[in-house]
């Protein structure tokens, strides 16, 4: 599905270029990007979770506090999470997940998404999901493919077509190598 | 007395008259045997001095490149690698089990195993190597994406049958009769 952007570009390096036809994505790709970005804050929570309960088992404390321990890391589960997504929208636009399918949250037109308003999606994406997930459900049906989150913080998530990791990788040794070839060889003493 | 008996007193009063003839034909030949022996040498020599020249000369590459490069010896080249000789050679030689004595050789051998670890250690073959998985990486990748674009728009198109709206802007569904 496909749309075309009007307004002027005010910020972002990151956003879409004006004029540019944008391709809305649709439910399964933000599924699967959103899987991938679940794996990541899962597989780095359960690394500080064990070397934090590891810490935690030497020492002798009292119930009371390790109750209060737990909240705090309950409450540092929810902040982290919400600073990764609300983080990684506001500044590239790409979560690891998203970057890994190519896809972009921005602005109706093209624009990078303002903290506030990715802290707002954040919440969005929990109001949507609280619902049975029905708030995900509207993507299916709206015609830039936004979801209960989108509508609330204005964004639209969109393609974005890149260099794969492999083909970064490739530049950056194929620099290295041209650039080791420009200089001169040293002169013998 | 018997024929033996007979034979064997002949040849004893034979032998001294042998000796004293060969003695006297070594005798005579010995100076021709020097003579032959030096001249044989002499030679050698000549030989080995002609084939010194002819490999420090510049014709014996001029020879070589030009008989490489002659059409006729590499079409006979050609004729003998493809000729029911030649895989007969290849045949036998495998046969022989060379190859196999070979290759156990060289698996028993540490230089072996020396340059295959310094091989496999070498920044060229580890980039390589990275260079492959990351490679994989992006084709799996590639497919993911190109499968979970075909995902959104199966899913979209049946969720708008379910309510009974029609596609909006939707590609239309791939005819499962084209491959």
């Amino acid at each position: 599905m496909t749309g075309t952007t009007s307004g002027a570009v005010d910020e972002a390096p990151v956003g879409t270029p004006p004029g540019q036809a944008l391709d809305y994505v649709g439910l399964a790709t933000r599924i699967v990007s959103f899987t991938i970005d679940a794996a990541l804050i899962t597989l780095v929570d359960i690394i500080i979770g064990v070397g934090a309960a590891l810490i935690l088992s030497l020492l002798h404390i009292p119930h009371d506090l390790r109750v209060v321990l737990t909240a705090i890391g309950a409450a540092a589960y929810i902040i982290g999470s919400i600073a990764y997504f609300a983080g990684f929208w506001a500044t590239t636009g790409q979560t690891p997940g998203a970057r890994v399918m190519q896809i972009r949250v921005v602005t109706p037109d093209g624009t990078r998404v303002r903290p506030r308003w990715a802290i707002v999606r954040c919440i969005g994406v929990i109001l949507a999901a609280l619902p049975l997930f029905a708030g995900f459900a509207l993507i299916l049906f709206d015609g830039q493919r936004r979801g209960f989150q989108d509508v609330l913080a204005h964004t639209v998530v969109v393609e974005a077509p890149g260099p794969s990791i492999a083909d970064v990788s490739r530049a950056k040794k194929r620099a290295i190598y041209e650039a080791s070839r420009r200089q001169p060889p040293a002169l013998p003493e | 007395m018997t024929d033996d008996e007979r034979a064997r007193s002949r040849s004893s009063l034979l032998s001294p008259v042998i000796g004293l003839g060969s003695r006297a034909a070594t005798a005579t030949l010995r100076p021709v045997v020097g003579l032959v022996d030096a001249a044989a040498g002499a030679g050698v020599r000549l030989q080995r001095r002609a084939v010194d020249r002819v490999l420090e000369s510049d014709e014996l590459e001029r020879v070589v490149i030009v008989a490489v490069n002659s059409v006729h010896i590499q079409a006979a080249f050609k004729l003998a690698l493809e000729s029911e000789g030649a895989a007969q050679l290849v045949d036998s030689l495998f046969d022989s089990g060379l190859i196999d004595r070979l290759f156990e050789r060289l698996l028993e051998s540490e230089a072996l195993w020396h340059l295959i670890d310094e091989i496999a250690a070498s920044p060229a073959v580890t980039a390589a190597i990275s260079q492959q998985g990351l490679g994989f990486a992006d084709q799996v990748g590639d497919d993911v994406r190109a499968r979970s674009r075909k995902a959104d728009d199966w899913m979209e198109r049946a969720a708008r049958r379910l309510i009974g709206r029609g596609p909006k802007g939707l590609p239309p569904e791939p005819d499962a009769s084209i491959p």
